[in-house]
């Protein structure tokens, strides 16, 4: 096996164990605009990440290049980290899990589908949007992209692990004019099957998505019933995911630290790892080798477990979850495939006791605007008013505010309209009883 | 990283049918980092980035692919590959390659990359040592140094005679994060000054002491600092980070990448008045060693100081060699990337609004009711509409031209249209802050800049209710 080499080397200069990440990724994508492609890509891609034990201590690195000159490096730079860390825990290789749960999300039939159909596909998609509504601004774009990513994992021990992944995305960013007013209506659908693609049913979603956002005003500031919808609530759910992470929580630096078994949240929500779901986030071991596990981390408001890696699960005295995750060449936490559980309501029943609130469809600036830690949030938004427990006029330039651990638990309710989203997470929209918006 | 017949052959065999420019990026990059974590040495990671990028590009038309296999067989794979999209016949064959010589503008005296392992982690000791002792409730401290070490060549071929282009671009940064902690409440503070520069700028130019101990402090008064109000008010920014505001309301929505394809607001503005006749605007890849400049772009373009907008009036964008064509403008030295993952596209690199003439205090002073924005968080921009929005990190009230008490949770948004013509005041004090921008291509360095200004009117969001 060619990866031998590297193990051999990293033996050689006295490296006590060492495991071996290889990722290769290959993808495809394309885009058009006024009607021709005006961008194709092509790309094949590799990286090696690599880490060993060194007298007692950690070291790692990584590199896209391959062969010996690359096992050389890794190894000489494991040597050189491992040396100056300071680290007091013990370092440690794991073995091996007893059992892996098989199967890929790869499907040869999208891979083997010639380039040409797909570009058929996106022309149609283009066509559709254009008749679609004559306010539909001409500068319109639609994108194609597809990934095959194969993962392996070695380490001294004899371990071998293998995973292949494939998915499409399609794209429409579709501004829309009327007077001197311009929106816009973005959306995205992926999967690894494209007979599953319904470009009718595309084209009408994300053009409406703009065109409902005409006429759009600003609002009276003041705290209103709040409508997150799914993709807005996952991303806000990302920071508490974060908090929930052993590293942060060890470092003191999560509001949830001391929280285990106690009510942090609402009783409507339940969420839950499912990392081998068979989609395209699916992964059956994490990046130390473990066989990743399903696992409730909060359980109708009650935090059940924090997300651990060997090296923070033995300081807890607890066993990893499987949540070990590169960040740059170093093991920190990961996750993936994180289910919120839905509710019974459809949407429309959920906002019908609402007299006068808000359905926030976007945030902006969410990443500078949420404190991670402390869970203090404030970023750009726009959505709908709701009135009389319904959807009425488009609302833009409006600003929401809260506290990610206060708006957990002021949940009100859950739809039943849930969806996996481009991110890994499958979510409903969220009714919050009341939420600070800065406007007029 | 290849010889230049091979580079000879992957030109020809992306140019077979029909393009009329080609041009291969290669790249060999060591990102090394030092992470301190409550003054222990916690991690050191090494990171290599090596392949190349290929792009062809046919009257308005571009494909790119990139690999991490350096091999004969895999570019000529690659530039082929790419090539069948197009449909036509050849009109450029590449002969030879003349190398380019590259003026340096950011010379480096002492490399960080020379420099001990064991003197960083010294350095990195010292400031959490300075940091540690501003006060216990300093839960977390890390304190980190970051490298990136880049050697790049371009060839790129729109005729008979290729061009090559060898250079390196070395990048430090020192990130300090304080977190501090009390009752019940976590608030943490972020430092990341950096440059393209050696050894000698963390040890000598930057008073890395001073912003060691303004970590702590800055960490510490934010547990005091109440709820921002909301509404619509004057807001001043202060000078250096608050160039995230220009950056974002109409820095965007300038590139070339925006404006091309009618993507901006600002993309028939050039000659209108589109700011307050206070406002010039620049942005210069050519200053020496700063954080976001460049001796040349990915395009192999010098680097230019560019006059964006004028007293108020816009007369440029920035341009690459593939947008220009659609604008019908010459590229400008701004095309950049993060690495041969991404195709290179016109970007900002040191972007700031010009010194005017007012002092910041008299700013301040004539300011009834309103909020002092002192730095920024990041923030980000919807260039079709030039809805943007900024998220300070540092905030206070000012009421009767004094400024009060801090507040934290401040939110700035409006539009990039509205918010350049409302600014009333502008300030003598220019300066520059370091981030990281991440846009079409990726992730760059970027030096944000501006002197004390103030906005007329603006929707700030926060949670403290009615500015009294």
């Amino acid at each position: 096996m060619k990866f031998d080499l590297f193990f051999k080397l990293a033996k050689e200069a006295g490296i006590e164990a060492s495991q071996l990440s290889i990722s290769r990724n290959t993808s495809l994508s394309f885009s058009l605009f006024e009607h021709e492609i005006d961008s194709y890509s092509a790309n094949d891609s590799y990286q090696m990440s690599a880490i060993g034990v060194y007298k007692g201590k950690f070291g790692s690195a990584n590199t896209q290049k391959s062969g010996k000159a690359a096992f050389e490096f890794l190894v000489s730079a494991i040597k050189d980290n491992a040396i100056t860390s300071e680290k007091k825990e013990p370092a440690e290789i794991f073995q091996g899990s007893d059992h892996y749960k098989p199967g890929n999300y790869f499907s040869s039939a999208l891979a083997k589908t010639p380039t040409k159909d797909k570009i058929a596909l996106l022309r149609e998609l283009d066509t559709k949007i254009e008749a679609f509504d004559k306010r539909i601004a001409p500068n319109y774009g639609v994108s194609y992209e597809e990934s095959d990513t194969r993962s392996e994992f070695y380490n001294s021990y004899g371990l071998k692990l293998k995973e292949r992944t494939n998915c499409f995305v399609i794209g429409a960013q579709v501004p829309v004019k009327e007077r001197e007013e311009v929106r816009e209506g973005f959306d995205v659908y992926f999967s690894n099957d494209l007979s599953t693609f319904d470009c009718d049913a595309f084209t009408k979603k994300v053009c409406n998505q703009g065109l409902s956002k005409l006429g759009s005003k600003c609002i009276k500031t003041g705290i209103y019933p709040t409508v997150l919808k799914k993709d807005c609530f996952s991303r806000i759910l990302s920071y508490f995911l974060s908090s929930v992470s052993s590293e942060e929580i060890q470092r003191h630096s999560s509001s949830l630290e001391g929280k285990l078994g106690t009510r942090i949240a609402s009783p409507k929500l339940t969420i839950t790892e499912n990392p081998t779901l068979k989609n395209v986030f699916r992964s059956a071991f994490d990046d130390e080798g473990v066989a990743t596990i399903k696992k409730d981390i909060l359980k109708k408001g009650v935090l059940k477990t924090y997300l651990y890696n060997i090296e923070t699960a033995r300081k807890d005295g607890v066993t990893t979850t499987g949540n070990a995750g590169y960040t740059g060449s170093k093991m920190g936490i990961s996750y993936g495939n994180i289910v919120v559980k839905s509710g019974k309501k459809s949407f429309e029943e959920m906002i019908s006791p609402v007299n006068e609130g808000i359905f926030i469809t976007s945030l902006s600036g969410l990443g500078t605007g949420m404190n991670a830690v402390s869970g203090d949030f404030s970023c750009q938004a726009e959505g709908f008013h709701i009135v009389d427990g319904k959807i009425a006029e488009p609302i833009s330039l409006i600003t929401i505010s809260g506290n990610l651990f206060k708006l957990l638990k002021t949940i009100k309710d859950i739809d039943n309209e849930s969806e996996l989203l481009y991110g890994g997470t499958t979510c409903s929209n969220v009714l919050i009883k009341g939420m600070n918006i800065g406007g007029e | 990283m290849i010889s230049k017949q091979l580079a000879i052959k992957t030109l020809n065999t992306a140019l077979q049918s029909g393009g009329d420019y080609a041009e291969i990026y290669l790249e060999e990059t060591v990102h090394d980092t030092i992470a301190l974590e409550n003054g222990a040495v916690e991690s050191l990671g090494k990171m290599q980035t090596y392949g190349a990028g290929i792009r062809i590009l046919k009257n308005v038309h571009s494909v790119y692919g990139y690999t991490s296999d350096l091999s004969k067989k895999s570019l000529l794979k690659l530039a082929g590959d790419l090539a069948a999209s197009f449909e036509g016949e050849r009109i450029i064959e590449v002969t030879s390659v003349k190398n380019v010589h590259i003026k340096k503008i950011n010379k480096i005296v002492h490399p960080v990359s020379k420099v001990p392992t064991s003197e960083k982690v010294s350095y990195l000791k010292e400031c959490y040592a300075i940091t540690s002792k501003v006060d216990p409730r300093l839960v977390r401290i890390q304190d980190n140094f970051l490298e990136t070490n880049r050697v790049f060549e371009i060839y790129s071929a729109e005729g008979s005679q290729a061009k090559h282009y060898k250079n390196y671009e070395d990048r430090s940064r020192l990130v300090l994060v304080s977190m501090a902690a009390d009752n019940g409440k976590i608030e943490t503070w972020f430092e990341g000054p950096g440059a393209f520069d050696g050894w000698d700028f963390f040890k000598e130019k930057l008073d890395y002491k001073t912003l060691a101990k303004e970590s702590g402090e800055k960490a510490i008064r934010q547990l005091s600092a109440k709820e921002c109000p909301s509404g619509v008010y004057p807001v001043v920014i202060g000078n250096g980070w608050g160039g995230v505001v220009f950056h974002e309301s109409c820095g965007h929505s300038l590139e070339a990448t925006a404006t091309a394809k009618h993507l901006s607001v600002f993309s028939d503005s050039i000659g209108k008045q589109i700011a307050s006749p206070l406002v010039s605007a620049y942005d210069d890849g050519t200053i020496p060693n700063a954080w976001g400049s460049n001796d040349i772009d990915s395009e192999g373009h010098k680097t230019q100081k560019n006059l964006l907008i004028k007293n108020g009036i816009c007369v440029g964008f920035l341009v690459d060699k593939f947008n220009g064509r659609r604008l019908n403008m010459e590229a400008n030295g701004c095309s950049r990337r993060q690495n041969y993952r991404y195709e290179p596209t016109s970007r900002m690199s040191n972007t700031y609004i010009a010194a005017g003439k007012d002092k910041p205090k008299d700013i301040i002073s004539d300011t009834k009711l309103g909020i002092y924005v002192t730095s920024f968080g990041g923030g980000s921009v919807e260039p079709v509409t030039g809805e943007f929005n900024f998220s300070a990190s540092e905030a206070f009230v000012i009421r009767d031209g004094k400024v009060c008490e801090p507040v934290k949770g401040c939110t700035l948004i409006g539009s990039g249209k509205e918010v350049l013509m409302n600014i009333d005041r502008v300030a003598n004090d220019v300066a520059l802050g370091q981030g990281n921008c991440g846009s079409a291509s990726g992730m760059v360095p970027v030096n944000v800049g501006q002197p004390t200004i103030r906005i007329k009117t603006i929707t700030v969001g926060g949670r403290g209710g009615k500015l009294q």
